[in-house]
Parts: C-alpha cells; sequence; structure tokens
C-alpha cells in the first residue's frame, strides 16, 4: 500500500483526530494519581541526604507517633519479610555483577536520594510530616561521582564486596579469546597505520534523560483475589512476573493495571523499580489500599538520568573519505546499578552496540566498560543508550570530512551502507530500505548547494551560519532474536482482537502507551482490515488481567510489532468471516474473493452478493448453527507478530544555524528530519512524533544537565534546576517521510519510530555550529552546547593563536 | 487548622472545611474531584500543568492555598466545554494533534483560553513567548503553536460574526 495515495475509505495514512483528544482536552483523562480508592493509606519516602555511607541508626518513634501514622517500615525490617534483587525475570541474559538490593536501603546508602525509609499515613500530608521526623545518623564513605575514577585502582567501592567498580564490560568485536581480540586489535591497529587520515578524539556527553511530565506511582490493593496493582508502566506483563518472583505471590494472585492515560513515559517508566515492590509489600503487610505519588524532585534525583557516557574514537579513512577502519574505547557512568531489567548498563551497552548503525564500517574494534558510581541509576531514555554514541560517530566524521577538507555530507553519504540487508561490525542487522535515497532527500530538502553559497555571502558580511548533519538507523521494535538476550523478554507483538455481534470491534493490547495514540492507529488499521469506522473500534492497554502478554510499549513497537499483530489478527477473522459468507452463499470459493468495504462483507466479483458486516458478525458470533464443517464459533482472534528478521528505521537529520562569535549565542534557523517510516498509518502522529524527539534531543543537547558536586549532592532535582526547553526556546522542526518505502517485512509495510528521533540531534546541532564557526576552528567535543562553551573555546583558540 | 472556605469552581458553589495548608491544587484534585487539573512539578510553578482562572486570570493552582481562593471563582479545564461542545480551542487542539499524553494540556489550554482574550491575534513569537510557563514533554510544541494559532483565527472570524 503507498503511504501517500488515499481512496475513500482508506483510514491508513490518513490524519484522522486522534479519539483520545476529546477526554484528554476536557479533563476527563485517568491517570495514575486521578485513580482514587477510599480509604488508600499514602506512603511516603524518605531519602538519603548522603550520596555513599553507612546507616548507623534510624530513628522512627517520633514519626510512628505522629497522629495519622500506619507504619514506619525501614530496610531492616523488610529485608526478611521479601525477596530482594535480582531476580531472573528483570535480569539480561549477559554476565555483568549485578548488585543485591531491596527496595530500602540496607546497611548502606549508594546515592543521594536513595529510599531508606518509609511512612505510611492516612493523608500525603501527614505522611510528608512524618518523614520529617524519621532521624537517621550516617557514617560518611568516601564518594565517588566520576566514572573515570571509579574504575582506577583505589577507588571507593560502591557496594560491598565486589572487588571493583565495573559493572559490565563487553568487547564486541574482538570474538571473545583473549588471543582473538589481541589479533583483532592488531588487525585494527594496522588499518588504522595505513589509512590516509586518521581522527582521534575524546567525546563526552553529559548525564541529562527524558523526564516525562507526570511522575511515576503505584498504588496496590490486597484481598482474597490477591494482589492488584495500579502502576505507571511500560511494562505491566513484566512487572507482573516480577512481583510475584519478589513478594512470593503466585502469578495467577498478582494483577498489574497500567492506566490508560499516561502523562508520558520515553523509557523512563519500562524499568522494574524499587518503590512499586514496597508499596504491593506494603498494602499486603497492612491489608489495606496503599498508594505512592513520586514528587518532582524525587523524580529528578532518582529516574530519567540517562546518556552519561565517554566515548574514545579512532577512525580511519581514505583520502576520498571512506572509513576503513574504526575504533571505540567507551565508558559510562551507571551511578549504583540497582534497578530491575536494565540494571543502568543495558543503555550504554546498547548505545556502543549501534554505535556504526547505518554506517558501513566492517572493521571495528568496540568496547565499553560500564562503572558504577555514587549517582543515581542510569534509567532508559528515547534514543536508548544511542544518544551519545551517535553524537561521538556523527561528530567524528565530521571532523574527518573538515581534515580532508570534503563537505561533511558527502563523507556521510559516501560511508552509508548502500546494499541492504547488512549486519553491522557488532551485529546490529538492517534490514531494507534505501538509505541515501532519504539522505539525499535532505539535502534537498534543506538546498545544501543554495545554502554553502548562501553561506559565503554570510561570512563575507560577518554573519556566521552554518548547516551540520547526522543521520540514525533506530529500533523499529525488539525482536525476540534480540530482546531475550538483552533483557530475557521476548519481543513479539500481541493483540486480540474481537468482532461482537454489533460489528463493533475491540482490541486488547497487553503493552501501555504512553500518549503515542495507539487507540487511534490501532483502530484505524482495524477499520481498514474490516471495511468499517475507526469509531466502531475501542482499545483497551495495559491490563494483565484482560490482555494478552507483551514485553511492554519499548523501542517503538507500536508501528511495528504491535500493530502488525493486530493487523493479522484482523486478516485471520475477515478469512473465517469470508469463509461463512461463501459457505452461506453457497458459493464455491476462497476467502480472498470476498471484500470487506463501507461496511459491508461481499463478493467481490458480485457486491450485491454479502452481508452487512454487523449483520455476519452477528450470525457467526450469535447464531452458531450450520458453520462450515469442522469451524468453531466466535470471532476472537490473539495474534503474536515476530517480524522475519529485526528492522531498524533509517533516518537523517540537517540543522541550520547562526552563531555570534562574540558571545557564543546560537539561534536555530531551520531543523529538518528525512525519514524511511515505511507505510504510514497516521501522517500527523507521525510528524508529533518527530517534532516531540527532536525538541528532546535539543533540549538535551542545550538546556537539560543533572548536576553532582564533589560529595555526590544533586543539585538539579527541580524543574528550576534541570531546565527543560520551553516554546519559545524552539522553532518549527520540519519533518518529511515522503523519500521512504513500505517496509517487506511486516503486513501493512509500516515501521515503529518514535524511540530512536533524539539521536541524531546533537551531532547535527554541534556539527552546525562548528560549521558556522569554521573559520575560528573550534570544535566541540562534549555536551551540553551551550553559549558559554562555546564561547570559551573561541576564547581559548583565540588565546592559542596568541 | 481548619477553616470553612466557599469556592466557585466551573460556576458551582461549594463550601468545604478545609485544613489551611491544603493546597488549591489539592482542593480542586482531591476534594471536590475535579482531576483534570494535573500536577508535574514539586510545587515550584515550572511546568504549568495546574494551571486554572482565578476569577478570569490564569493562575498556577500549586502556588496557592485553597484557603486564599475563599470567596473567590475558578474555572478549571473541566469548564471550558460548554453543553457538552468544545472550545473553539480544545477543538483546534484536537485538530492539530497538539497534544499527545494530554498532562501538560489542561494547563496549556487554561493559560492559553486566556491569552486569545488579551492578544486576540498573536504572532507566532507572542504565541511562543506566551508558552513560557508551561512544559510539553511530547509535542516539541510545532503543533500546539499551530492549533493556537488556527483559534485565533477561527476567534476573529466569530467576533466578525457576532459583530455582523
Amino acid at each position: 500500500m503507498n503511504a501517500h495515495i488515499r481512496n475513500e475509505g482508506d483510514w491508513v495514512g490518513a490524519s484522522v483526530n486522534r479519539k483520545e483528544d476529546r477526554r484528554l482536552t476536557t479533563g476527563q483523562g485517568q491517570y495514575f494519581a486521578d485513580k482514587k480508592i477510599p480509604g488508600t493509606l499514602h506512603l511516603v519516602f524518605v531519602r538519603s541526604q548522603q550520596a555513599h555511607a553507612r546507616i548507623v541508626s534510624i530513628n522512627t518513634d517520633a514519626a510512628r507517633a505522629l497522629k495519622g501514622v500506619v507504619a514506619v517500615v525501614t530496610g531492616a525490617d523488610i529485608r526478611t519479610q521479601i525477596k530482594g534483587l535480582p531476580q531472573p525475570v528483570v535480569v539480561p541474559s549477559f554476565a555483568a555483577n549485578y548488585p543485591d538490593f531491596w527496595p530500602l536501603a540496607v546497611d548502606k546508602v549508594k546515592f543521594h536520594g536513595e529510599p531508606v525509609a518509609a511512612v505510611i499515613a492516612r493523608d500525603r500530608y501527614v505522611a510528608e510530616d512524618a518523614a520529617a521526623l524519621v532521624e537517621i545518623v550516617y557514617d560518611p564513605l568516601p564518594v565517588v561521582t566520576d566514572m573515570e575514577a571509579a574504575l582506577a585502582e583505589g577507588a571507593p567501592i560502591v557496594h560491598d564486596g565486589w572487588a571493583s567498580n565495573e559493572m559490565f564490560a563487553m568487547n564486541y568485536t574482538g570474538g571473545g579469546t583473549p588471543e582473538s581480540e589481541a589479533a583483532h586489535a592488531r588487525k585494527v591497529d594496522e588499518a588504522l597505520a595505513a589509512a590516509a587520515v586518521v581522527i582521534r578524539r575524546r567525546f563526552r556527553v553529559h548525564r541529562c534523560g527524558v523526564t516525562p511530565l507526570e511522575p511515576r506511582g503505584a498504588m496496590a490493593t490486597w484481598d482474597d483475589d490477591g494482589l492488584t496493582a495500579w502502576i505507571t508502566t511500560q511494562r505491566p506483563h513484566i512487572d507482573r512476573l516480577a512481583l510475584s518472583d519478589v513478594l512470593e505471590i503466585p502469578s495467577d494472585k498478582v494483577r498489574v493495571i497500567a492506566p490508560r492515560d499516561q502523562g508520558g513515559a520515553f523509557g523512563v517508566k519500562a524499568p522494574f523499580y524499587r518503590e512499586p515492590i514496597l508499596v504491593c509489600h506494603m498494602a499486603r503487610v497492612l491489608g489495606r489500599p496503599v498508594r505512592w505519588l513520586e514528587t518532582r524532585e524525587e523524580h529528578l534525583m532518582s529516574v530519567s538520568q540517562e546518556r552519561d557516557q565517554i566515548h574514545n574514537i579512532e577512525i580511519g579513512a581514505d583520502a576520498s573519505g571512506r572509513i576503513v577502519a574504526l575504533r571505540d574505547n567507551a565508558i559510562a557512568d551507571n551511578g549504583d546499578g540497582c534497578e530491575g531489567v536494565y540494571w543502568g548498563f543495558v543503555m550504554p551497552f546498547f548505545g556502543a552496540a549501534v554505535l556504526t548503525n547505518a554506517y558501513d564500517i566492517p572493521l571495528c574494534d568496540i568496547r565499553i566498560r560500564v562503572a558504577c558510581t555514587n549517582k543515581a541509576v542510569l534509567s532508559p531514555a528515547r534514543s536508548f543508550g544511542a544518544f551519545a554514541a551517535r553524537f561521538a560517530l556523527d561528530r567524528a566524521i565530521d571532523l574527518l570530512a573538515r581534515e580532508l577538507k570534503i563537505d561533511p555530507a558527502d563523507v556521510r553519504r559516501r560511508n552509508l551502507i548502500a546494499e541492504l540487508p547488512y549486519t553491522t561490525a557488532t551485529g546490529v542487522h538492517h534490514d531494507s530500505g534505501d538509505y541515501a535515497k532519504v539522505f539525499d532527500h535532505l539535502t534537498t530538502l534543506v538546498d545544501l548547494k543554495g545554502f554553502r553559497a548562501e553561506q559565503a555571502r554570510s561570512r563575507a558580511e560577518g554573519r556566521h551560519i552554518g548547516i551540520g548533519f547526522s543521520v540514525g538507523a533506530e529500533l523499529s521494535g525488539v525482536s525476540s532474536a534480540v530482546l531475550v538476550s538483552m533483557e530475557n523478554q521476548p519481543g513479539f507483538g500481541a493483540a486480540t482482537v474481537r468482532v461482537d455481534p454489533r460489528g463493533k470491534v475491540q482490541v486488547f493490547e497487553g503493552d501501555a502507551p504512553q500518549g503515542q495514540g495507539h487507540e487511534t492507529s490501532m483502530a484505524q488499521v482495524v477499520a481498514q482490515e474490516f471495511g468499517i469506522h475507526p469509531a466502531d473500534v475501542s482499545l483497551t492497554t495495559g491490563d494483565t488481567g484482560t490482555t494478552p502478554f507483551g514485553s511492554g510499549t519499548i523501542g517503538a513497537r507500536g508501528g511495528s510489532y504491535t500493530v502488525s499483530a493486530v493487523a493479522n489478527a484482523c486478516r485471520a477473522l475477515k478469512s473465517k468471516m469470508a469463509t461463512v459468507l461463501l459457505h452461506d452463499l453457497k458459493v464455491e470459493g476462497v476467502p480472498s474473493d470476498v471484500s470487506f468495504r463501507d461496511g459491508r462483507v461481499f463478493l467481490t466479483a458480485d457486491p450485491t452478493q454479502g452481508k452487512n458486516f454487523a449483520a455476519l458478525a452477528e450470525r457467526i458470533v450469535m447464531a452458531p448453527l450450520g458453520l462450515p464443517a469442522g469451524m468453531q464459533a466466535g470471532l476472537d482472534q490473539t495474534e503474536f507478530f515476530e517480524a522475519d528478521v529485526p528492522m531498524l528505521t533509517f533516518g537523517a537529520h540537517a540543522a541550520i544555524v547562526e552563531v555570534d562569535p562574540e558571545t557564543g549565542i546560537f539561534k536555530i534557523l531551520r531543523y529538518v528530519a528525512s525519514d524511511d517510516f515505511g507505510t504510514v498509518i497516521n501522517p500527523i502522529v507521525v510528524a508529533g512524533q518527530v517534532h516531540g524527539g527532536v525538541v528532546q534531543g535539543l533540549s538535551n543537547t542545550m538546556f537539560e544537565e543533572f548536576v553532582y558536586d564533589e560529595n555526590g549532592q544533586q543539585l538539579t532535582a527541580t524543574l528550576e534546576n534541570y531546565k527543560i526547553a520551553n516554546a519559545a526556546d524552539m522553532i518549527n522542526i520540519e519533518s518529511h517521510h515522503e523519500a521512504g518505502s513500505a517496509c517487506p517485512h511486516t503486513p501493512l509495510g509500516s515501521r515503529g519510530l518514535g524511540e530512536g528521533i533524539p539521536g541524531p540531534v546533537p551531532a547535527a546541532l554541534t556539527n552546525a555550529v562548528c560549521d558556522a564557526l569554521a573559520p575560528f576552528g573550534i570544535e566541540v567535543n562534549r555536551l551540553p552546547l551551550r553559549p558559554n562553551t562555546i564561547w570559551r573555546l573561541l576564547q581559548d583558540k583565540a588565546a592559542s593563536k596568541g | 487548622m481548619k477553616r470553612a472556605i466557599t469556592i466557585t469552581v466551573n460556576g458551582q458553589e461549594h463550601e468545604e472545611m478545609v485544613e489551611n495548608r491544603l493546597l488549591l491544587v489539592d482542593f480542586l484534585r482531591d476534594v471536590i474531584n475535579l482531576t483534570g487539573t494535573h500536577v508535574g512539578c514539586s510545587f515550584e510553578g515550572v511546568c504549568g500543568a495546574c494551571t486554572v482562572h482565578l476569577d478570569g486570570v490564569p493562575v498556577k493552582s500549586c502556588l496557592m492555598l485553597a484557603v486564599q481562593a475563599d470567596g473567590r471563582s475558578i474555572t478549571t479545564v473541566e469548564g471550558l466545554a460548554k453543553n457538552g461542545v468544545l472550545s473553539i480551542l480544545q477543538q483546534s487542539f484536537t485538530e492539530h494533534h497538539a497534544l499527545q499524553c494530554g498532562y501538560c494540556t489542561s494547563g496549556i489550554l487554561m493559560n492559553a483560553t486566556e491569552f486569545l482574550q488579551s492578544n486576540p491575534s498573536p504572532s507566532e513569537d507572542e504565541i511562543r513567548a506566551s508558552l513560557i510557563g508551561n512544559i510539553c514533554r511530547c509535542t516539541g510544541y510545532v503543533h500546539i503553536v499551530a492549533a493556537i494559532k488556527t483559534a485565533a483565527q477561527r476567534l476573529a472570524a466569530t467576533r466578525l460574526e457576532v459583530a455582523k
């Protein structure tokens, strides 16, 4: 199906207004905090004020004595009551050091903000009063907040009993034995030595993340049915299994419900965190509903922190700019590493694995070391692990181009993967598409030739404008082949489609969207398949009691895997309905002889012979007499979609900026994205994903930064200090997908998108600033990119020229 | 310490005994159960999700106590649609896909509703400047700006109709 040509009744490809938006614009959304159960107790965490310290004593007497307080618990209380982590369902299939931890600190605290105790009271105000009365005596320990210092000999050890702070290390390309790794490294050394030009640089990307506007929360009840938990989560089915294991409750007695409306997540709500464990445990202990509603301060202290990587990169190229070899020694700062599913290190692991995505660089030596420090654990953020890696590589390519005096766009294009499918040196499968075409479309959109002429004119007038490019080949869902090793979970997309006797369609999805518009996109697909209206389709998500098992709304699975399961389920039901129609009409034929259109099911060859969609559904469900031999009644279908190969989504970005070299202040003049999204289901929704993803990337690059002082005190735990881009900081982002083509691996030709959008942003913007300032010869190789850092580099350059 | 207060919300009078320290946003959400007003920051007034109108003026309801609103009139996002018909701005938001998760939307609608009254034909820069008290994490603001622009044009057309 061509995404850009639409016929009457074609819902796939139409900018349908979202079904969600009436309730969300009238204040009728049902977010986590809106769900209330009478008699609910409120839990408030007491969090560590120290970054690294022994817990000498905790005095809870004053807190307990406060009127309205029901319970106060500490790590010492709960460590014997529940199992700690790790538990297998939330541990990836990688060799790593996995720290033991409980929902509350046991013996010592490891970062500023770690939960140490919890107060449960009749309301939140009282619980907060009591939390302030909990007295904790600490014996401070030496603090380590720098990843390289943490890996050095003699560093303070974050986790008791560990020989070093190294949590995870990997050599992606060496063959797995010391001998093969040494031989491979020599090969890369030789290629670099023989290269016409070699770029060696250190790239540093700061700690920042995606910070959804709705914080986290958990509420639990305990009764004869067991545990029911409402959790702000992207993975309700995984949370259910993990809670069952940690709390030792049979899984059939655990139901997890992700609220229908979630206020953004972008990865942050995907891990299995400590706080919901304690909420569920306390609901069981107290036999009353217990709720925890995260404050923004808690959120910024303990989650939403990602990136934080160093890439030491060497790339060698021939005189034309064709890269012949690459080496990356990457390091990541994992914080304390205590978090189910990801353990912090899975993001930098993945970032280094996808370092060369989209580029044809067969000879690579790529390694990573991940350190624990006295900071909050890394939690996933859109452009999962890849944000820092993409910055490093796409900056390095610009530096290479500058060295060779070739336009960076040409060097970039020369190194793009030309023939697909392709597997990178780290084993990442690139499935299909035409990357060069999508990139060329971008250079046309920005009129690169015209821009260069304008740039020359502007420079003559003393104005400094610049253009920067970057690319990405990002997740389009995550296949089981990848996800089982990475997260010990299946990657399939799952959906149940039910046609009811009135011709209305219910769809059940085990994932848990957070603003992506699944209710609308899935309805469009169902409407397209059955020839009905999207208004006649409803979607239920996130409830483990009613939906098929799915690993969660992660990695751009919606538009790739989940929607494919929906389409396949519809097709199976259509085949059944068509078979019954042919049988009832006593017509010889096959299901493909039957059309579904305009609310009717009919013979394509003779449209007068047919039935209303609703009437045929009623006949099959309510009057299952005289069905074809062997056919069961009912119109429910569950499908599990697994693509034949892992898929990626390619995109290319360009930023155009003007920089004032006197101050370092820069202005973004244009930001353009050209992507291959395959068949687009809803263009306006897709554009929204691109706009939002790019602005998150820009905000990360320019504004956001988690700052820890030398004592490990987190200084950015409010939105006053953790600055997020507002409307006046930004411009209109331009999104284009017309250079794309249908994906051959999904039933609709669609690809997943959204997850990886921020990835190319930091390099595109930084390349643009450096291009604008090319006459000054400065290099920006660390983020954040701010006027003061640009100004400082300009000053240093001027000083060195003396 | 509790106090009796009377607050009119979306035209309906509410008499309640509340703690002096109860925040206005908690009064709206927890006492009278209007949960369309959201909380996204630590009561620091940065995110704007809790914006409501106090006697017609946008305020951040996390920065006020309920007792400070005694005797005053409040409009929340639940009060924008009339008889089930979306306001021109709400309608424009749905048509432009100006929201994704919707969490910031209530506050932005309240802020922009008043903004379009005080500045009926704003430039794009003015629209963007008017939004600095609201954080949206999903949309990148592009569609929000477009929706407000369209609403301004439609409101102008409506005023022209009325004038005729």
